[in-house]
């Protein structure tokens, strides 16, 4: 345990002075509830009100804010995978991965602990989510008594999750490519692709085995809350039926993921 | 003499290329030991293999008699092709990262940085640091924790003439203290100034091993001249342990199959005889002309 932490010490070292993490993470901590203040206000006062009630329902409280909140920062998802692309691609572009091990790293304990890095800062980012909702459950609440609706915190694990599988896509394209501004640019393209293949492959051929590629299924942990009301009140009971497979999918992802870049790293030259 | 590093039929292939065939050689402890090639002659490979950044395709490799581990890297300051760093940080933010993985104490960043002379920028960027800073940067990471093994890939590139002297010197030193150095280098002045042992390698096969003497042979030679060159050559035929007299232009180039005779017994016995020698000095061939010749005779 103490061998960890002088681990995980070290990695500390290298980010403790890196002004540019520290932008990249404020940057995520200030866009994530401000994104959702951006919807918040659009979802407010765009909308016409019955009985002085928004035609899109309360997204915004509690219990509702806990899958509008994450479901938002979903969509920011790619922030922290650019600070991540960018933390591996250093390490490739300084050759330090290389001069980690020549001074005495395994490669096992210099891949673990860039992997726990990850995992970090996922929790870090739903840490954020979290308090973002509490923000605006409590900002809408109007008087009335708080029905916080914890047991939606299943949604926090949804976005942990989601956000961990599109995590570490972008480690798999930042070890792959090893340059900062081309991993970026393909893991973007691979966002789009996927999505178009999404697109096509359900509307157009309606194909099933479109719903479980890798994004696509991570985001499916986490249902679109605003129209639903309006337009499909059936999907949540259908999400519902299908969000266990969704969930042990990703998880499954994520799992195949970690494999998958420790192998590389280990069994291959640096 | 126990080894410090023994290979074992080592070969590595990128693709098609066979960058390493079947190389084996021992490092014995307290050696300067020089692995010697012309670029892309696998040196750096090699290197990389036994650092564990590479991995071999066949053989095996040991470091202190035992198989190869991490706590053993530790104990070993490695400069390998490049100086590699964070760019962001300071020097002696980077020689934290290093000292910590090495488990070697912080306190020994000053003094390590005061022998490379980096001292004073030691609270400056790496990326403003010159390509000679960044080389004794390496160095000085390398020395961390007063190794006793210490690695180095072409430790003076990108270092100006006084900043090679500088380094060579450091080498002499640290090997006078009982360190044992492995270093990799394509340039023979630095390695015959610094090197007790050599394995020579040229496109991934490895030449030859030993002490510079008997790896390398560097043959000597005397020069002698005299206004009765006939007169000379008589006498000098008559040297025990002669070898072979070539003309040259107003002297002779004799050489011996056993050590050169001393030049003052040799005016003396010349002089004995009746001859007066205008002209006496003592040759040998270079490190350069000797590994070219050996080079040269393996690709025939």
């Amino acid at each position: 345990m103490r061998d960890f932490f002088h681990t995980l010490r070290i990695e500390w070292l290298k980010l403790k002075y890196y002004r540019t993490f520290w932008i990249l993470l404020s940057v995520i901590v200030v866009c994530i509830p401000a994104f959702n203040y951006v919807i918040y206000d659009f979802t407010d006062n765009s909308f016409p009100k019955i009985n002085g009630k928004s035609l899109l329902g309360n997204p915004f409280s509690f219990p509702n804010v806990w899958i509008t909140v994450p479901y938002n920062a979903g969509i920011l998802v790619f922030m922290p995978a650019i600070l991540i692309i960018t933390l591996f691609t250093n390490e490739y572009s300084f050759r330090t991965h290389r001069q980690n091990i020549i001074d005495g790293w395994s490669r096992s304990r210099f891949i673990f602990i860039k992997l726990f890095e990850v995992f970090i800062l996922t929790l870090f980012v739903t840490g954020i989510v979290v308090l973002t909702c509490l923000y605006f459950g409590f900002l809408t609440r109007k008087g009335e008594p708080v029905k916080a609706g914890w047991e939606q915190l299943r949604f926090m694990v949804y976005f942990f999750v989601e956000m961990l599988d599109y995590s570490l896509i972008a480690v798999i394209f930042a070890m792959g490519i090893r340059r900062a501004g081309l991993a970026m640019g393909i893991f973007f393209l691979y966002m789009i692709v996927e999505q178009f293949v999404v697109s096509i492959g359900r509307n157009k051929y309606k194909f099933a085995w479109v719903d479980y590629l890798p994004e696509e299924v991570s985001d499916r942990l986490i249902p679109q809350p605003f129209t639903r009301k309006i337009f499909s009140p059936n999907d949540i009971v259908i999400w519902e039926k299908h969000v266990s497979l969704y969930f042990s999918v990703t998880v499954l992802y994520i799992l195949v993921f970690i494999f998958l870049i420790s192998q590389r790293f280990r069994k291959t030259d640096l | 003499m126990p080894s410090i590093l023994s290979l074992k039929n080592i070969s590595k292939t990128y693709g098609r290329i066979k960058a390493l065939k079947e190389v084996s050689f021992d490092v014995p402890e307290g050696s300067v030991f020089g692995i010697l090639g012309p670029n892309g002659s696998g040196k750096t490979t090699l290197l990389g293999i036994v650092m564990n950044v590479l991995l071999a395709n066949r053989g095996s490799y040991s470091w202190f008699g035992n198989p190869p581990s991490e706590k053993q890297r530790k104990d070993i300051g490695t400069l390998l092709e490049t100086p590699n760093f964070y760019h962001y940080l300071s020097a002696r933010h980077n020689l934290e990262i290093s000292a910590a993985i090495k488990n070697k104490p912080f306190e020994d960043i000053e003094r390590v940085l005061k022998i490379v002379r980096l001292y004073e920028r030691k609270d400056s960027k790496f990326q403003t640091f010159s390509l000679g800073m960044k080389q004794r940067l390496a160095i000085a990471a390398c020395l961390l924790g007063n190794p006793s093994v210490l690695v180095f890939d072409e430790p003076t590139n990108g270092l100006d003439p006084s900043g090679i002297a500088e380094i060579r010197q450091l080498i002499i030193e640290l090997a006078r203290d009982g360190k044992t150095i492995i270093m990799a280098s394509h340039l023979l002045a630095e390695v015959e100034k610094v090197c007790t042992h050599v394995a020579i390698l040229q496109q991934g096969v490895l030449i030859k091993s030993g002490e510079v003497g008997s790896a390398l042979s560097q043959e000597e030679w005397l020069e002698v001249g005299s206004n009765e060159m006939e007169k000379l050559k008589g006498v000098l035929k008559q040297l025990p342990g002669l070898k072979n007299i070539i003309n040259s232009e107003n002297h002779f180039q004799v050489y011996f199959n056993q050590p050169l005779p001393d030049s003052a017994w040799l005016n003396q016995h010349c002089f004995e005889a009746g001859i007066v020698l205008n002209f006496i000095r003592s040759g040998k061939k270079s490190l350069e002309s000797a590994f070219i010749e050996l080079t040269h005779n393996v690709s025939n």
